[in-house]
């Protein structure tokens, strides 16, 4: 069997949540390994959310926001990108690829663009294959 | 602690999640989840049987807490949590898996598809363990509405308003009111005078007690939430504190500007000119060259600046049916003079349109098809021989030959586009913008007049090109919202703010540093940080920032995100497997 990765992706109600609604509602196709949690803000994705992702067994975590200076809540995505370089940094440190996790700003007219991240980064993660992290972590305890 | 009991609905939306995903199986297999009581499919759950088995169930199993996983969020969230409130449990003990945009509407493969329904809900499932129940909380509302625009949107919004007494602050950019109807003479398709529908509109506001208009005045920033926003306004060297509870954008689109065609020449030859312009020339009176003689030849231009990917991709609407009206008035104004439409398509939609098309065609007037994607007819000098000052090349589509068209005058239907400022005032006013910078609804079938910011609206041309009757319309409905708003004098508000757990908070002040609203402020007695809650917008920054974990993000809480995450994960990772 092929493998397929499963991937996490964290989107902002306002703008990012809305454009893979439109990707929907314009019936674009992407790849099914995404599978998106909702939060309000990207301003409210905490490194525990990303890290606990990739514990429970998640290959890939994308994070999507508003582009900058579009935040429905003005700068939550400023906060984001801040915490996201940190959390790059430590993923580093834990031996994982920083590849595997990925921001970008998607609007909410933007449905085209998420379908076709979403395709990009699926086959980013394929290429880098199974993350070991929970089996890592499973054989450490 | 009260035992959790879950009831599971999977919707099919007729065919459109069930042709793409197995829905018996969903239920049937999240059916053995624990805490699931019952997990069913149903054909529509939004309809009001699919609602009522919801609240047969809920009284029947004892439930406490259900899982709808149908479409999006954003469409049917309020819907079912109103459901839940019928049935006596509280709205939040209510959690959605989006199946249809996020699986249905996106993917081909059935098996694959039905693989990630199923983790979908397993996360829903798994979160709304955590759920709480919260209270409502509800804002006054405040009577008075800032309207932004003065076209014929604005001030058809202003006047219904103010004439139900309620106050209305009119902000416009320009000096003068009415917007674009006010520069022109004739209103397709009935060919009814503009200038006396807005010059009444125009009378009647400004002598209105309950509208107070700002003139040359743009708005900088506002604060606030529906209910209770406010703003300063700058105007002539003093400022006013405003104070209101909706708000109704109505700025607008703006003409094409169509220098950078070159094969259309204007600004360089003198006898082409925009549709504006020619507006003016109507109101003048006067249809004449530069040379102050009358026009032998006049060609109409149609889709400047539209339906064109080196412009703007989309129809401005308004364009195709003007021309037709110039036709008219000028077969009136000058009996004898030779009439040209070059034209990419015919567009005319709408009442009274096609009628419009039909008797115009009977007056004598050319008509001249081109390829609006690839073959732009070029405008010339003429030759100094010619009888005629500018000569039009263009390929005509239907009779494939390549002609000249003779012209003393040459009209450009210019299309329409988003305001220079439009991106500053979506900021400033909290809403988004579509693609082509029109400002976004928030929902384009179900919801075309409100967008996704609580209290605002957007209405006329700024929401999408629109003719007049459209726009008077938007304005209208969204009136009728704000005044049942105003007739409560209060709303629901979310409840997903931020608290402080005082216990654990160790005074680091890092939240008050990162809230956007300055919606914390610090208790120096008891050294902890203090939420309030009328401030907070809940957008959980916040709670990502505090070190402690002494924030708890409402409805957002840790433990509800994580466990969407483990629910995810374990049933993506158990269905890899098989
Ligand atoms: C040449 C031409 C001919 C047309 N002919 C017809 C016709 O025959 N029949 C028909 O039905 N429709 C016609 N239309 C379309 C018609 O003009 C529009 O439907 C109508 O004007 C839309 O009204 P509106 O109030 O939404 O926008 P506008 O008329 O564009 O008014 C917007 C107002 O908002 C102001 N504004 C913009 N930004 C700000 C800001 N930041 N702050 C404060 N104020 C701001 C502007 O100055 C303006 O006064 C025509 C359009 C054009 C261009
Ligand atoms: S209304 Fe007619 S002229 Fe205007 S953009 Fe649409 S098709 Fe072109
Ligand atoms: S960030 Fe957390 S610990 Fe620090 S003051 Fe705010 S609530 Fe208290
Ligand atoms: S949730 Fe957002 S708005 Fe509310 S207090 Fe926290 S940072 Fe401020
Ligand atoms: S709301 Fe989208 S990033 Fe803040």
């Amino acid at each position: 069997m092929t493998y397929e990765p499963t991937i996490i992706a964290f989107l902002c109600n306002w703008c990012s949540y809305t454009g893979a609604d439109l990707a929907g509602t314009s019936r674009m196709k992407y790849a099914s390994n995404i599978n998106i949690i909702r939060v309000m803000c990207s301003g409210r994705i905490e490194p525990m959310f990303v890290l606990s992702a990739f514990r429970e067994g998640a290959d890939g975590v994308l994070i999507c926001g508003c582009h900058p200076g579009d935040c429905h809540y003005h700068e939550g995505n400023y906060k984001c990108l801040r915490r996201f370089h940190l959390l790059q940094k430590y993923l580093t440190q834990m031996g994982l690829n920083e590849e595997r996790m990925r921001l970008e700003w998607i609007s909410a007219s933007e449905g085209k663009q998420f379908a076709e991240l979403a395709d990009d980064f699926t086959e980013k993660i394929r290429s880098l294959g199974p993350c070991k992290l929970k089996e890592t972590a499973e054989t450490l305890t | 602690m009260e035992e959790i009991r879950i009831g599971v609905y999977i919707c099919w939306c007729g065919t459109n999640i069930a042709k793409m995903v197995d829905v018996e199986d969903v239920a049937r297999e999240l059916s053995e989840m624990p805490d699931v009581v019952i997990a069913k499919d149903y054909k529509y759950m939004c309809s009001d049987p699919g609602q009522d088995l919801i609240i047969k169930d809920i009284k029947k199993h004892n439930l406490n807490r259900i899982v709808v996983s149908a479409c999006s969020p954003r469409i049917h969230e309020l819907t079912f949590r109103r459901t839940l409130e019928n049935a006596g449990l509280n709205p939040y003990m209510f959690q959605m898996a989006n199946i249809r945009e996020q699986v249905s509407w996106v993917h081909d493969d059935r098996i694959k598809a039905t693989k990630k329904a199923k983790a979908l809900v397993a996360a829903a499932i798994n979160r709304i363990k955590w759920h709480e129940s919260l209270d409502k909380r509800t804002v006054s509302i405040n009577p008075s509405t800032l309207v932004i625009g003065g076209g014929i949107a604005g001030i058809t919004a202003a006047l219904e308003l103010a004439d139900t007494g309620s106050q209305v602050f009119l902000v416009e950019k320009e000096r003068k009111l009415g917007g674009n109807m006010a520069k022109i003479d004739l209103t397709f398709p009935y060919l009814n005078s503009a200038q006396q529908i807005i010059n009444e509109k125009i009378d009647r506001i400004e002598h209105h007690p309950n509208i107070r208009i700002f003139r040359n005045t743009v708005i900088d920033e506002i604060f606030g939430y529906i209910g209770n926003f406010n703003s300063t306004i700058g105007q002539n060297g003093t400022e006013a504190e405003l104070k209101f509870g909706n708000i109704i954008v109505a700025t607008g689109l703006k003409s094409f500007d169509p220098s950078g065609i070159k094969n259309y020449g204007y600004g360089k030859l003198p006898d082409v000119i925009t549709s504006l312009e020619f507006e003016q020339m109507l109101l003048n009176g006067k249809i004449l060259t530069k040379e102050g003689k009358e026009p032998a030849n006049v060609a109409i231009i149609h889709c400047v600046g539209s339906r064109n990917s080196d412009e703007h991709e989309y129809c401005s609407r308004t364009c195709c049916m003007s021309a037709l009206k110039y036709a008219n008035q000028l077969r009136s104004a000058i009996p004898e003079v030779n009439i040209y439409q070059a034209y990419a398509d015919m567009r005319a939609f709408g009442k009274g349109c096609e009628e419009l098309y039909c008797s115009t065609s009977r007056k004598d007037v050319m008509f001249l098809m081109f390829d609006q994607q690839k073959d732009l007819p070029v405008i010339m000098e003429a030759k100094a021989d010619d009888s005629c000052k500018m000569v039009i090349e263009m390929n005509e589509k239907l009779s494939g030959e390549r002609i000249e068209i003779p012209a003393d005058l040459v009209i450009l239907m210019v299309g329409l586009e988003a305001q220079d400022d439009a991106k500053e005032l979506a900021r400033s006013v909290g809403i988004s913008m579509c693609g082509n910078s029109f400002f976004m609804e928030k929902h384009p079938k179900l919801d075309p007049v409100a967008t996704t910011t609580s209290g605002v609206y957007v209405v006329g041309n700024c929401q999408a090109p629109k003719e007049i009757p459209d726009a008077i319309s938007q304005a209208k409905a969204a009136t009728a919202r704000i005044m049942a708003t105003i007739k409560q004098g209060e709303v629901e508000v979310e409840v997903i703010t931020a608290e402080v757990n005082e216990d654990i908070c160790c005074g680091c002040k890092t939240c008050i540093q990162v809230c956007p609203y300055t919606a914390i402020t610090f208790d120096e007695n008891n050294s902890v940080s203090v939420v309030n809650e009328a401030i907070c917008k809940g957008c959980g920054t916040c709670g990502s920032a505090c070190p402690t974990g002494a924030i708890r993000s409402r409805h957002f809480t840790d433990n509800q995100i994580l466990s969407q995450i483990k629910g995810l994960m374990s049933k993506s990772l158990e269905l890899n497997e098989l």
